[in-house]
């Protein structure tokens, strides 16, 4: 790498494969990871500053004098609960405090989406829910808005964290009793009216201001199913995606690093912002980018955060976006539909698509299946890869409706 | 390394294209060779990961694994590369890593694992097998070792080794389908010898302790029965087929007539001489093997009524034995009679050690016996002894209780514990079956009528059906009828004792000792560990009392009368500490070399236990009796927290030379030592 990088990046969050990536990138990194990690972390000579990140972000200090010991020039965020120490530690880095500030409007889902909607992004209609009754009033106000009858089908709504990653804790409100579920310390909870459309996230790979790398990645199921690169029916509406993530990276400011917005696209074109993420986003996302295009995004996303990286380094980095894809990668994460597992049941047929790729499912050791929560926890995954986005789609509505656990 | 696989690569491809020329149609579909594929370039990719990042790359090898050894011929395959295993990380990081600290007795829980732990097990086989093999060479295993732990894994789990592969295998699970497959494998690989070799060690190992509940040892004969059909040599053939026959048909007649009813109907036409003939063979396999064939139990209930003076022959009765049987033929004609039949054989062997052992010269043994027979019985005992007479046999509760205290009374050291934690009560049965049995037949009597014990603590007295909480929650059914009878009594009242001495300071055990098992237990005992402070403290002086009061050469010669209940600390291979055990020393003694032993009663029945730090029980060899365990002297005081001792019959502890209490004290410190703290 380029003597400019000769300077310590610290990893915000422990993450393996992003570990991996940034090992062999030649460049000096420290992790700065939950303590239990530490004798690992030592074992395997990584350097590694022990720090809880659920303590007050008053303590930041402390990890910036750690931090400083090892010669940290740049840190980079992992896991969403890592964002805004990431935003802290650059902000004291680089004797800048707006970059804290910013970091906040992206771990705030009610403030994302204000500052999205005043810089004239398309959002749907959401207020914030301290209670129940908060949820109760918003959903039969949607409902009133939309001229719904008691006997109709109501149109639902959305409600979930402020600050918790992916579908982490979303639910979904089709009548009042299933705000029953929902327990009093789930809240506050951002609720959202219910958008129609296509699905998707993208994979923005921003340096000094610029999209140096859109990834976009269609949505089959949500929590379910994805596949990258995104079919022609998402991507011919790349150039209209791009310029609104282009605005949002205008108004949310965003300099370096990657964002992880999710959209709605309607028949129409039309374009609803969801939410958006500074981490490295789930659903095997990364995996799949690497598999279709030969990059590492852990890789380009530690690149985007380096402010010395050069423009002919991340030219040489970044292939052409969808052109130069091998395939469509894609899987499907797969959640047991019965209370106890006793046995796996992977057809045969899908072993010898030319498509399947590897699947991770082992009959678990205790066979009572844990409680989903929202739409989080799957149990395993099978990964795809092939030529045809339409083929892609179908296998993963296919197996979607499978019983891969009886 | 990488090398290789790329090279293994190169060679499976250009076999496949030789193939592939010849049949076409065949590679495109033969769905092995492209999981081959699959799974060398997996495993590939794990060996060129750095090891911090292999456990990304762990799972896709276990999950291709699994595939492969849940198809015919797939155990081949990985036969091929295991030797590159260890090199790829295969295990790396998980509790198989280093093999060796794995041991063959847990190989077959893992592998009736549903999921992952059992495919990492299978994997761990191969890598054993290819050090056997010799194509990949651990640093710390040898050949040979590699092979005695593969004929120890396959000798205990024979069940796996299913005659025929798993045709329609749609009804069995997984993980054991894969494990017929691997240990089909595995004795293609080994030698059927080898694996009946181990298998009569084991056996030879489990029967040497003689045991009253034998149901594991006559699983394992019934397993290695199939072996006999293998080529063995005529020595391992004998020695597995002495073990078959001796729970099944010991005698010629026997064996011509495989039925009770017929074998009995060949008994009346029988002569004197066939019958001693006959008799003598029972005899003679029982007293080898511990073991009683149902046969045995027609003989005698045959000459029960019609030639009893053939019984003694029958039962293998030494001097002291023929002696005591013809001081109390009406009872023993009574015992047989009730409580000898088919489904509790086992006390034959119980019956024939008790009459040796002289047992019934104990004035009020007689009548005590003399009550079992017509004792009622309590509901709740009738219930808990329902598994043991379900079949129409006829046998009833009283003469099911009396088959037990014939055992018991028999083989006072082959009481066991089972799967309880309750080596508490399992040693006060042995104890009490040794030196007090009326104590002993008056706690049965009571328990069986009154589904009550009562025993005094300081002068209160205290009443087991009153009490609710003992230490073990339900008691298992894995142990003998006296045990089932008697535990969970002894146990609430065991915990009751230990309750009221617990604000004491001081172990409880130093009282509840002495009031539970018995008054001759000596009033002098020492702990190594302060009850207040829970560290170590004053080992030395601890060390050094146990051999000034203990060791022959240190006690002024003063011999151990009863046997004394210690307390110790029960390690595993690697010496760390697993927990708190009872046993009893029963006797110390020098062995035939000449060096001094602790002989002691394990109620867990399976002793020959590696404590670590090379510190193996053993079980026979030195002199042992049968249901004792051995160590050398300074071995057993290193694992030793609680002991008694007569301050009357006591050395003078600066005899003892600080360099034993140096050697005792490292071995002490290094294993069960590093969970306290030391003063």
């Amino acid at each position: 790498m380029n003597v400019n990088h000769n300077q310590t990046t610290a990893l915000l969050g422990w993450s393996l494969q992003a570990i991996e990536a940034i090992d062999k990138m030649n460049r000096p990194f420290v992790v700065v990871g939950p303590p239990e990690f530490e004798s690992f972390a030592e074992k395997n000579g990584i350097l590694f500053v022990p720090w809880q990140f659920n303590v007050p972000i008053e303590q930041s200090f402390e990890l910036y004098e750690k931090l400083k010991a090892f010669n940290v020039k740049i840190t980079v965020p992992i896991y969403e609960e890592t964002v805004e120490w990431a935003g802290m530690m650059n902000s004291l880095i680089f004797e800048n405090p707006k970059i804290y500030n910013k970091s906040l409007l992206l771990r705030d889902k009610g403030l994302m989406k204000r500052r999205a909607h005043l810089a004239g992004l398309r959002v749907g209609v959401f207020e914030e829910a301290y209670n129940k009754d908060d949820i109760a009033r918003f959903f039969n106000r949607i409902n009133q808005a939309l001229v719904k009858i008691d006997d109709e089908q109501l149109e639902p709504i959305h409600v979930k964290p402020f600050d918790k990653a992916g579908t982490v804790g979303h639910r979904m409100i089709k009548e009042l009793k299933d705000i029953e579920e929902i327990e009093d310390e789930e809240f506050p909870l951002l609720m959202e009216s219910h958008l129609e459309g296509q699905e998707f996230s993208c994979e923005a790979f921003i340096h000094n201001g610029k999209i140096k790398f859109l990834n976009i990645t269609e949505y089959v199921k949500l929590g379910h199913s994805n596949f990258v690169p995104a079919s022609p029916t998402l991507e011919q509406w790349r150039p209209q995606i791009k310029e609104i993530i282009e605005k949002l990276v205008d108004s949310f400011d965003v300099k370096y690093g990657i964002i992880h917005p999710e959209f709605f696209v309607t028949p129409e074109g039309e374009i609803y912002f969801g939410e958006v993420a500074n981490r490295i986003p789930g659903g095997h996302i990364f995996e799949h980018i690497e598999r279709a295009y030969g990059f590492s995004p852990y890789q380009g996303q530690i690149l985007c955060c380096d402010p010395t990286t050069t423009e002919e380094e991340l030219e040489a980095f970044f292939p052409e976006e969808v052109v130069s894809a091998k395939g469509h990668s894609g899987n499907l994460m797969v959640y047991p539909k019965v209370k106890t597992v006793s046995k796996l049941n992977v057809p045969t047929e899908l072993k010898d698509h030319p498509y399947f790729v590897k699947h991770n499912m082992f009959i678990p050791t205790s066979s009572k299946v844990a409680e989903r929560v929202g739409f989080g926890n799957h149990y395993g995954s099978i990964t795809f890869f092939g030529k045809d986005p339409y083929e892609m789609r179908k296998l993963l509505e296919e197996y979607e409706k499978h019983n891969f656990y009886l | 390394m990488s090398t290789t696989i790329t090279k293994e690569k190169k060679t499976s491809t250009t076999r496949k294209k030789a193939v592939a020329t010849a049949t076409k149609r065949k590679k495109a579909t033969n769905p092995i060779d492209l999981l081959e594929t699959k799974f060398v370039a997996a495993l590939n990719t794990l060996d060129q990961a750095k090891p911090f990042a292999k456990s990304l790359y762990q799972t896709d090898v276990f999950q291709l694994a699994n595939e492969l050894a849940c198809m015919e011929n797939g155990i081949t395959i990985l036969d091929k590369y295991a030797h590159l295993f260890d090199n790829a990380g295969v295990f790396l990081g998980g509790d198989w890593e280093d093999p060796t600290k794995l041991q063959p007795p847990f190989v077959g829980n893992s592998l009736r694992l549903r999921g992952i732990y059992s495919i990492i097990e299978m994997l761990s086989e191969m890598r054993m097998l290819a050090i056997a093999k010799g194509t990949y060479k651990h640093a710390q295993i040898t050949k040979e070792e590699a092979n005695a732990f593969l004929n120890e894994v396959v000798a205990l789990n024979l069940d796996l080794l299913s005659n025929k592969l798993p045709e329609d295998s749609s009804f069995l699970e997984e993980h054991i389908v894969r494990a017929q497959y691997l240990f089909n494998f595995l004795v293609q690989e080994l030698s059927f010898k080898e694996v009946a070799e181990q298998m009569i060690k084991e056996i030879d190992r489990l029967t040497v302790q003689r045991p009253i509940i034998t149901r594991r040892i006559v699983e394992l004969i019934e397993l290695s029965e199939q072996l006999l059909n293998s080529t063995l040599d005529q020595e391992t053939f004998d020695a597995l087929e002495k073990y078959c026959r001796a729970i099944d048909t010991p005698t010629p007649l026997s064996k011509n007539f495989s039925n009770a009813r017929e074998y009995r109907l060949k008994l009346e036409e029988a002569t004197e001489q066939e019958l001693i003939a006959e008799a003598k063979l029972f005899a003679q396999s029982m007293i080898d093997t511990g073991l009683v064939s149902p046969y045995h139990v027609v003989l005698l209930r045959f000459l029960n009524r019609k030639d009893s003076e053939i019984i003694p022959v029958a039962l293998g009765l030494a001097e002291a034995g023929i002696s005591s049987f013809n001081d109390h033929k009406k009872l023993i004609h009574d015992i047989i009679q009730i409580a000898i039949y088919p489904q509790t054989k086992q006390a034959v062997y119980g019956l024939s050690n008790m009459l040796n052992r002289g047992v019934l010269k104990i004035d009020s043994l007689v009548p005590a016996f003399g009550q079992l027979f017509e004792l009622p019985i309590h509901a709740e005992v009738q219930k808990q002894l329902s598994a043991f007479a379900t079949d129409q046999s006829g046998i009833s509760m009283n003469g099911l209780l009396i088959a037990g205290v014939v055992s018991v009374l028999g083989q006072p050291l082959g009481i066991g514990q089972g799967q309880n934690p309750t080596c508490q009560s399992a040693r006060a049965i042995s104890l009490w079956a040794q030196f007090e049995p009326n104590l002993l037949m008056a706690y049965i009597a009571s328990a069986a009528r009154d589904y009550n014990i009562e025993m005094t603590f300081e002068g209160e007295p205290i009443h087991s059906n009153l009490l609710t909480e003992g230490i073990a929650g339900d008691i298992q059914q894995d142990l003998d009828t006296i045990s089932i009878l008697l535990v969970p009594h002894l146990d609430k009242i065991y915990n009751a004792m230990i309750k009221r001495t617990l604000l004491r300071g001081e172990d409880g055990h130093k009282w509840v000792n002495r009031e539970f098992y018995g008054e001759w237990i000596p009033s002098g005992f020492m702990n190594a560990i302060d009850q207040l402070t829970l560290k170590v403290k004053n080992y030395s002086a601890f060390v050094k009392l146990f051999y000034a009061t203990h060791h022959p050469m240190y006690n002024e010669g003063s011999k151990l009368i009863y046997p004394n209940p210690v307390g110790i600390f029960l390690t595993n291979i690697h010496g760390e500490l697993l927990g708190l055990h009872a046993v009893s020393i029963q006797r110390i003694e020098n062995d035939q070399h000449g060096d001094c032993r602790v002989y002691f009663y394990n109620p867990n029945n399976d002793s020959t236990q590696n404590w670590g730090q090379g510190i193996k029980v053993s079980v026979a060899g030195f002199g042992e009796l049968e249901g004792e365990s051995s160590l050398p002297f300074h071995e057993f005081v290193a694992r030793m927290y609680a002991y008694h001792y007569n301050p009357y019959e006591q050395g003078d502890t600066y005899m003892v030379e600080e360099r034993l209490v140096k050697n005792v004290e490292e071995l002490a410190k290094d294993s069960w030592g590093k969970t306290y703290i030391w003063e």
